[in-house]
């Protein structure tokens, strides 16, 4: 039997796809909400002079970073409920696990842009009287936030297309969704595409949005 | 207002500074020179503990710095610092700069703060760059804002650490003025540079440090026409060659 692709399939594939498309987008929001948190913490603990705390944040951002998400994602959603005897939603394990994943990711690119600051902004800072806190709080974070805005946006790109692997736990993501037309119909070719131009357009306009921003916050120092 | 004990500071195998002693009176202008490398940095941001002291005693306004008891902020409050490297705050305007420590550690209201603020400004001849930020400013504009923002805080005394060294030669007279005028007006200054002009004029007491020892400490008149310690002699022969 011959291949004959059908474009068309292609494009009635994707209005069907936005149901998926959904819940992907609200994941990847709801994941990098919750591991920015969790990468700042763990990021400014890196730095900290609390030795407990240092290492604290090395374990986790070591342990996350050398097993893939699979496995973490199966972990928590199969392991986990197995041994605490509870019932854990697949829609807030896929957001546990992308916010865990990318705070580990995203506490490395913390720690290099507040570093990346000249530590004569601190001592500027602590001999006007500011505390620790508070050189933080209003020298060195909103210079080192402008830093992490491009590093943020890759992972940014990074989780939403690692919410794809959510579909072993039973997320009904755009993946998962695609996967579901295909046992219906069959075309795996048009339909796959159809995800992976979903896809593409999502990155290609998240990359687009960083590159604005990244150019606002340049033009206001600029002035 | 400062007094300075026994004080030492190693990094590792390395002795910066092997017991100064130093006294500053309130109002009095203490200008220390020296090679690099002598030690004459590390002293001075030993003082607000920007630097941490080995062993040794230091009192700042009546606060032992290195007690640790003591709000060592509120000292910092009371003590302002000028940079070599300027250290403005790049992600805020000028005025902003200078608002910073009265608000956010003084407790100031926001209009209150940006009087005092635009009226440092006008002190140091920078009313019109309030709005600016400071990569549109020159190198000696923009160290004339450190100083207003140091001055913010009101402090007792201010520290400078080589305030003149990064700068183009022809930026360093408008530097220099402003400091100039702080010292009739009564400041404590302890000012470290390589200028000596300013020490042999402005300076009530100019110290040489070397080897991370004080080899002489007199009136600048005495200082500079008669320096006893040869190293000094050496010191001022070739940095007056240069001038």
């Amino acid at each position: 039997m011959a291949f004959h692709f059908e474009p068309s399939v292609v494009i009635e594939t994707i209005p069907l796809l936005m149901r998926g498309l959904k819940l992907t987008i609200f994941i990847t929001v709801g994941g990098l909400f919750f591991g920015f948190m969790m990468g700042a913490v763990a990021g400014l603990m890196k730095i900290s002079r609390n030795f407990w705390a240092r290492k604290t944040a090395g374990f986790y951002i070591e342990c996350i970073r050398g097993t893939p998400m699979l496995v973490q994602a199966m972990f928590l959603y199969f392991g986990v409920p197995m041994a605490m005897g509870i019932r854990i939603h697949p829609l807030a394990a896929g957001i546990m696990v992308i916010a865990v994943n990318s705070g580990a990711y995203i506490a490395e690119i913390v720690r290099g842009a507040v570093q990346s600051i000249n530590v004569g902004q601190a001592e500027a800072g602590r001999s006007i009287g500011l505390t620790r806190f508070q050189t933080m709080r209003y020298v060195i974070w909103p210079q080192a936030f402008k830093r992490m805005i491009p590093p943020l946006g890759n992972q940014f790109i990074i989780s939403l297309k690692d919410t794809s692997l959510l579909m072993v736990i039973g997320v009904g993501e755009l993946l998962r969704t695609g996967q579901e037309i295909v046992a219906v119909n069959f075309r795996a070719f048009e339909v796959y595409l159809a995800v992976a131009l979903v896809y593409l357009a999502m990155t290609l306009s998240i990359a687009k949005g960083l590159r604005i921003l990244e150019h606002r916050l340049h033009m206001r120092t600029q002035r | 207002m400062i007094r300075i004990e026994n004080l030492h500071k190693r990094y590792g195998d390395l002795e910066v500074l092997k017991g100064i002693d130093l006294h500053v009176k309130p109002g009095e202008v203490v200008c220390i020179i020296g090679p690099s490398g002598s030690g004459k940095s590390t002293a001075l941001r030993c003082i607000n503990r920007l630097e941490e002291p080995t062993s040794g005693r230091i009192v700042v306004d009546g606060h032992d710095v290195m007690d640790p008891a003591t709000n060592i902020n509120a000292i910092r409050s009371e003590t302002g610092m000028v940079f070599q490297q300027f250290n403005l705050f790049p992600h805020m305007s000028v005025l902003d700069n200078v608002t910073l420590g009265p608000i956010k550690v003084r407790g100031a209201a926001r209009a209150e703060a940006e009087e005092l603020g635009r009226a440092l400004l006008k002190k140091v001849g920078l009313a019109d760059k309030a709005d600016k930020y400071p990569e549109q400013l020159s190198g000696g504009q923009k160290q004339r804002v450190a100083i207003a923002r140091s001055l913010g805080l009101k402090p007792k005394v201010i520290l400078f650490d080589e305030p003149t060294s990064a700068l183009d030669p022809e930026l360093v007279g408008e530097v220099l003025e402003v400091m100039r005028q702080l010292a009739l007006e009564g400041m404590t200054m302890v000012v470290v540079t390589h200028e000596m002009g300013f020490a042999k004029e402005v300076a009530d007491r100019v110290i040489f440090i070397d080897e991370g020892r004080i080899q002489e400490e007199a009136p600048p008149g005495e200082f500079f026409s008669n320096p006893k310690n040869p190293r000094l002699r050496d010191f001022i022969g070739k940095v007056v060659s240069h001038e």
